[in-house]
């Protein structure tokens, strides 16, 4: 038997585990589900939710190429093409992007540190809530004729009152508000959750690779997203509903003072997106070529000086505005080494694949691509660095080739191969390897058949953001190979979807651990049981199930009848309390109700704030509310 | 299973009410996004203000110095009684938060009045100019959180003088210590900046 053993087949009592089950069991029926607080369901629900935007918004692209396909083409108008592009860049970033690494994140943190749920599980959902009602409010605004037009910026003064008039843009400003709180909150819980509930004596050198990722992505939200809440909320809002003065030149304000704010978080945003996936292809990595990281010490410093340089970048956005040169050849130099800490970690995983004993599995696939993709999409990250380089091609379409190999192959090619890695956790049975393969290559070929025509484009002076182009300017060509490049793509996408719902029926059944993976995800059952773990183990190595038998041990002494979870010290673990977590309860969700009621009427009076703040504290107070000493008797 | 693989944590306590709590991490957590909203306030202020010329605009009346500077005192007090509440919370001593919260609430509504008299003095509104903007902004969040932590203050005194005072009221009342710090520390370099930024920074007509 496998050195396995003592965590896969927990000998846990019968009546032990039904009264684990009766304990965190979140009801039966519509109120139950409306109150659930287990993390895998909550993350759960942030992964499919992000993933029915990422359709919406793969939509708006086929049609803005379709409508790209050929010059002078009159499928869609100006004004169309502006709502669709701005539809789909919001929805991508805010909808799609950064929820769904929160939702692995939710899932998959609490499993791979060993505990049974987030720090702060009502917390927990109440974002899920705010997340899913911004997505609402904008969509439900578009499809009944105001949608926002202004880019998924919406820079002043495009987006000003004078330029800009009609709900659109004061929609788009609130749903960023809702996106952002549910962000945060999955940072906080993230944070404390790394740093509070792991299991015993996984020090901080024990940490998964996945987990620092998602420590970083954390502090990240919490530095940035005020940012962008106060960008969108307070200067752009409230210059157009209440007639402050932030971006008003007029007054003494500055346009540009909008696109500092904006880009102080636009330039981490993306790091928030993609230092997740830089985690999940350390996980896929580890596991498919069966044998830790190579540098871990290195990788996680990596991943920490991405975090801090990363908020030395937002300038770069900003070379075309005419700043003072000295600032510029600062921010160039801080783009260039950020080259520097992202190619550290490239090496460590081609060491650690060298080294390896490699599975060629789909979710390898898929880090191959990134790894390919992301390169490429680093490289010309270098080259838009140099600012007069930049100032040739800035608006162009050599910048959306950069940024969607960055973003596409730094971030949705690990999501998909970390989808694959983690599918049999997930549901329990195994995802069809021919078919995620084949999704792969389709998906890799028609990226870079949309994509890579892109570049030529802007080195020819495509501008972006343009519905239509006169055709003596010859860009026909590479812009039909690029819109039958989205369609190959859409294909790849379908081929995915079509494998996951297949295997979710009629994969062949996945054991708890089906890739002989070292963390501890693979430990708990495939679906893991709400509670995790009976009992919370103790770990003896980075990979503790690749850790010698008598090194495995397990935590006993906790209450079944209640949510305990072990809380343990900030550095090496040790154990310092057991935290009962608060039950299942309505009250997220009714919070969340009564601020989305007040955050949406204050995109009319400035009033409904105070209603917004009435109704949330309202809620935080049932939430709060001291349950019956049951909870806290030792 | 060999009692070494075990590890008993049945002697362990179910809660802590010291910074080992999560609670305390995530109220700091709380405190940092706010602060961080705070210090781009600050840096919108010196960003506007490089922006014109005459700092701050003709005519514009600041925020007394005498008002603003009186009103750190009960300010400053106020957090002697969050913090006593706060130790009374960890000793399980009812009284102690009960007085401990009152004073904090009733020296930070003087302070409230202080800060109305500030305000109600000043002669120009959020829509008069982007100094006028700045101002206000500052003013406003940092009084909307004020008077949300105050209610919460509120509630906590009615749970605990309504006799609820178990161990979650009790770290309740420990981490909104750590808020209130937090919002009495912050004002200091706001107050730093609306009160004394003008005469350091400004140019006058």
């Amino acid at each position: 038997m496998s050195i396995r053993t003592r965590w896969q087949i927990q000998v846990v009592a019968e009546t032990e585990r039904s009264e684990l089950y009766r304990t965190w069991s979140d009801g039966g029926g519509l109120f139950g589900w409306l109150s659930v607080t287990t993390h895998q369901a909550i993350g759960m629900r942030y992964i499919v939710t992000a993933f029915i935007f990422l359709l919406l918004g793969g939509v708006e692209a086929l049609a803005m190429r379709l409508q790209l396909a050929r010059p002078e083409n009159g499928l869609l108008g100006p004004d169309r093409y502006n709502q669709i592009f701005t539809m789909h860049g919001t929805t991508m970033m805010f909808l799609f992007a950064v929820p769904v690494m929160e939702g692995m994140g939710v899932y998959l943190v609490p499993l791979m540190l060993g505990t049974r749920n987030v720090a702060f599980p009502r917390l927990n959902a109440f974002g899920y809530w705010m997340y899913l009602f911004g997505g609402l409010l904008l969509y439900i605004s578009a499809f009944t004729g105001t949608a926002p037009a202004a880019g998924w910026f919406s820079y002043t003064p495009l987006s000003g009152p004078q330029y800009s008039p009609g709900k659109g843009v004061d929609v788009w400003a609130q749903m960023i508000t809702f996106t952002e709180i549910s962000a945060m909150c999955v940072a906080t819980e993230l944070i404390v959750t790394i740093f509070k509930l792991r299991a015993p004596r996984m020090s901080l050198n024990r940490i998964p690779m996945f987990c620092w990722g998602m420590l970083v992505q954390s502090f990240m939200v919490i530095f940035a997203m005020p940012a962008v809440m106060l960008a969108s909320t307070v200067l752009l809002l409230n210059d157009r509903t209440i007639g402050t003065h932030f971006v008003n030149p007029a007054e003494g304000g500055d346009p540009l003072l909008y696109q500092h704010i904006f880009w102080f978080f636009g330039h981490p945003e993306v790091y928030i997106i993609f230092i997740p996936a830089l985690g999940m292809v350390s996980a896929i990595v580890e596991a498919h070529s069966r044998r830790g990281v190579f540098g871990y010490p290195a990788m996680v410093l990596s991943l920490v000086a991405n975090g801090f340089i990363a908020f030395g970048l937002w300038v770069h956005h900003m070379f075309a505005t005419g700043l003072p040169q000295v600032a510029e050849a600062y921010f160039t130099a801080a783009s260039m080494m950020i080259g520097i800490t992202s190619a550290v970690q490239i090496f460590c995983w081609i060491a650690t694949l060298w080294t390896g004993r490699l599975r060629l599995t789909a979710a390898m696939h898929f880090v191959f691509g990134f790894l390919f993709i992301f390169v490429l999409g680093g490289l010309t990250g270098i080259m838009l660095a140099s600012i007069p380089f930049d100032l040739q091609v800035h608006d162009t379409f050599f910048v959306v080739a950069h940024f969607h190999y960055v973003l596409i192959g730094g971030a949705l090619f690990p999501l998909f191969g970390g989808f694959h890695h983690w599918f049999p956790k997930f549901t329990g049975r195994m995802i069809s390897e021919k078919a995620g393969k084949a999704a792969f290559w389709i998906l890799f070929a028609g990226f870079n058949l949309t994509f890579f025509p892109m570049h030529i484009l802007g080195l020819k002076g495509m501008t972006r953001r343009i519905y239509t182009y006169p055709a003596d300017l010859q860009w026909g060509a590479d812009n039909l190979l690029a819109t039958i490049g989205a369609f190959i793509i859409a294909i790849g996408g379908i081929v995915f979807i079509a494998n996951v719902l297949w295997s979710r029926k009629h994969g062949a059944r996945a054991d708890n651990d089906p890739w002989n993976a070292g963390t501890l995800e693979w430990a708990a059952a495939s679906p893991p049981e709400k509670f995790n773990f009976a009992h919370i183990p103790v770990v003896g190595g980075r990979y503790p199930l690749w850790t010698p038998s008598e090194q495995q041990g397990l935590v006993v002494g906790m209450r079944n009848d209640r949510r305990e979870v072990l809380v343990t010290s900030a550095m090496d673990a040790e154990p310092h309390h057991r935290l009962v977590l608060p039950r299942s309860s309505i009250w997220p969700l009714l919070t969340a109700i009564g601020l989305a009621i007040g955050l949406v009427g204050s995109i009319f009076a400035f009033s409904w704030y105070y209603l917004a703040a009435a109704l949330g504290m309202i809620g935080f107070i049932g939430w709060f509310w001291p349950h019956k000493p049951v909870e806290v008797r030792p | 299973m060999t009692p070494s693989n075990t590890l008993d944590v049945a002697a362990l306590p179910p809660y802590s009410i010291s910074s080992k709590a999560p609670l305390w991490w995530g109220q700091i957590l709380l405190c940092v996004i706010e602060g961080s909203m705070f210090c781009m306030l600050i840096a919108i202020y010196f960003y506007l203000r490089l922006g014109v010329d005459v700092w701050p605009p003709p005519g514009a009346r600041t925020p007394g110095v005498a008002t603003s500077s009186i009103a750190l005192v009960p300010l400053l007090a106020s957090a002697l009684g969050s913090y006593w509440a706060s130790e009374a919370a960890k000793k399980d001593d009812r009284r102690g938060m009960i007085l401990g919260l009152a004073l904090n609430l009733a020296l930070a509504c003087l302070f409230l009045l202080f800060r109305y008299l500030t305000w109600s003095g000043l002669n120009f509104n959020w829509a008069s100019n982007a100094y006028g903007t700045i101002v206000w902004s500052i003013l406003f969040l940092h009084t909307f959180d004020l008077v949300a932590d105050l209610l919460f203050t509120l509630v906590l005194l009615v749970i605990v003088a309504a006799g609820r005072s178990g161990p979650k009221p009790r770290l309740g009342v420990h981490v909104d210590s750590v808020v209130w710090y937090f919002l009495v520390g912050i004002w200091l370099p706001l107050y730093a900046v609306l009160v004394w930024g003008p005469r350091v920074v400004g140019v006058s007509q």
